[in-house]
């Protein structure tokens, strides 16, 4: 029997792509309505999810608030039935904690951190089924989250994985390719102005090889953006067609301290809050916003 | 109508710094204004100074208190130093995750009156408050909150025998049913908007 060829003679590899070629993509965003922000991603047969919550107050010790920025805090999860034999991972394993680490690191150099001071950002990834290239799905989903959250970026990030066979470069990278032992490298782009946020690579690889592999990720993942930024406006044309009855981001999570204010204060109110989950008996006009005013025009953003 | 809204992404390159001056939602980098945030883009046009380009979402992102912001808080906790408070609304917008702020003894002192006001005089846990965040804290503190101006201070606030009570003067509330009196400091309210 022939041993697995990861690419043929005509250029062709196992899943019949080439050798530049990306696997199919499919994103969502705002997927989960309780989240600030959440997205989908699937590249191929790896599904990845990612859930963003933030800014807000920092969590747990304050000592760790930085004073002139946000605190970035990444983690990472797979399921257990994500990969082909059911493994149970326990929380804080080792893989975990390093693809938290090195996500923190991607998107610390992308969130414009500066703009939201002693406050923190909350982003999970769970992955649900890997087939490689977990880092560059994460890293994706996670872009898109962010985005939905409407944190500001310097850019979108994106990332691919890239491999080195028979002289020729490969473009992300699927299980069977990643799991025959060749030297992969994955690559974290900021694709407006070409900057790398992280580059990743444990394996030998000649440093004559290096450019080309390099190239071939930056190009996929050139690639990767221009097929988020479809789905993002994919997605901004379904919020506007489509009845919304949601409004945004308004509803206070717990309604512990539901406002009933009987005379109007010296605030020029402007349609801007709404009341919790009853409805406002009336008491409060500056406080409701109705419902059609979505997607009108903003109002001041002080 | 309008002209159609441009819809742009974090990292496009929107225009020069010469022929616009980047607004919210944006950020500048060799000469030009990108885009930070995925939404419309909106341009003020100015009389005289350049057009702020600023980039605005449709569902407006969350706020947070910054130095200067006027807040709306409800006071959980009181002792005869400061009040600890959680912050609801920003402005007039709410927060989905309420935060922690402080108000402090020392800050309610007026310059203009020189009264050393009392925090038990002041306020009462579950009074709603107005109040200006003078700091965004350091390690160990929350936000710092003052009440120090006509403007600011308890909106709304019960009696003990739980019923909303009447403002009768910028230091004393009245209950409507028994009559009682209690202090606080209390807002003085625009007369524009009071509901006749």
């Amino acid at each position: 029997m022939a041993g697995l060829e990861l690419l043929s003679d005509q250029g062709y590899r196992v899943d019949g792509r080439r050798a530049g070629e990306l696997r199919k993509i499919q994103a969502r965003m705002g997927v989960f309505a309780q989240a600030d922000g959440s997205a989908y991603i699937e590249q191929g047969n790896t599904k990845a999810l990612a859930v963003v919550y933030g800014p807000h107050e920092i969590r747990g010790s304050r000592a760790r608030a930085l004073p002139d920025r946000a605190l970035v805090n990444c983690q990472y999860s797979s399921a257990t039935f994500s990969t082909g034999e059911r493994k149970r991972r326990p929380h804080g394993d080792r893989k975990s904690c390093e693809m938290g680490l090195q996500l923190r690191q991607t998107f610390e150099a992308a969130i414009l951190t500066q703009l939201h001071p002693r406050s923190q950002i909350d982003i999970y990834v769970q992955v649900l089924q890997a087939d490689g290239g977990t880092y560059a799905a994460c890293v994706n989903a996670a872009t898109l989250a962010v985005l939905d959250a409407g944190i500001p970026m310097r850019d979108f990030v994106c990332a691919c994985s890239a491999g080195f066979v028979d002289g020729t470069a490969l473009a992300d990278l699927s299980h069977v390719e990643e799991a025959a032992g060749g030297p992969q490298l994955a690559l974290a782009l900021l694709p407006a102005s070409g900057q790398i946020a992280l580059l990743e690579m444990d394996a030998r690889l000649h440093e004559d090889h290096l450019e080309r592999v390099l190239e071939a990720a930056a190009q996929a993942a050139r690639d990767v953006h221009t097929l988020l930024d479809r789905v993002v406006r994919q997605h901004r044309a379904e919020l506007r067609g489509g009845h919304r009855l949601v409004l945004g981001a308004g509803f206070p999570a717990a309604d512990p301290a539901h406002l009933h204010v009987g005379e109007r204060h010296g605030l020029h109110h402007g349609g801007g809050a709404v009341c919790g989950r009853r409805p406002c008996p009336g008491f409060c006009p500056g406080l409701r916003r109705p419902p059609q005013e979505v997607g009108g025009s903003a109002s001041g953003l002080a | 109508m309008a002209p159609p809204v441009r819809y742009c992404i974090p990292g496009e390159r929107l225009c020069n710094l010469e022929e616009g001056s980047p607004g919210s939602g944006t950020y500048t980098r060799h000469g030009y204004i990108f885009s930070s945030l995925a939404g419309c883009l909106m341009k003020s046009s100015e009389n005289g100074a350049l057009p702020v380009v600023s980039v605005v979402r449709e569902t407006e992102s969350q706020l947070l208190p910054d130095v200067g912001a006027i807040v709306t808080c409800k006071v959980s906790s009181i002792n005869s130093r400061f009040a600890k408070v959680h912050i609801l609304y920003v402005g007039s917008m709410p927060l989905k995750n309420s935060f922690r702020g402080t108000i402090r003894k020392m800050s309610e002192q007026l310059k203009k009156t020189r009264l050393l006001v009392e925090i038990y005089k002041s306020f009462r846990p579950g009074d709603i408050v107005l109040a200006k965040v003078i700091s965004l804290g350091d390690a160990q503190s929350n936000y710092l909150l003052t009440t120090a101006e006509n403007e600011l201070g308890v909106v709304v606030a019960h009696s003990e025998s739980g019923i909303q009570m009447v403002p009768i003067s910028w230091c004393e509330m009245q209950c409507p049913k028994t009559h009682t009196k209690e202090f606080r400091k209390v807002a003085r309210v625009q007369p524009e908007f009071l509901q006749t």
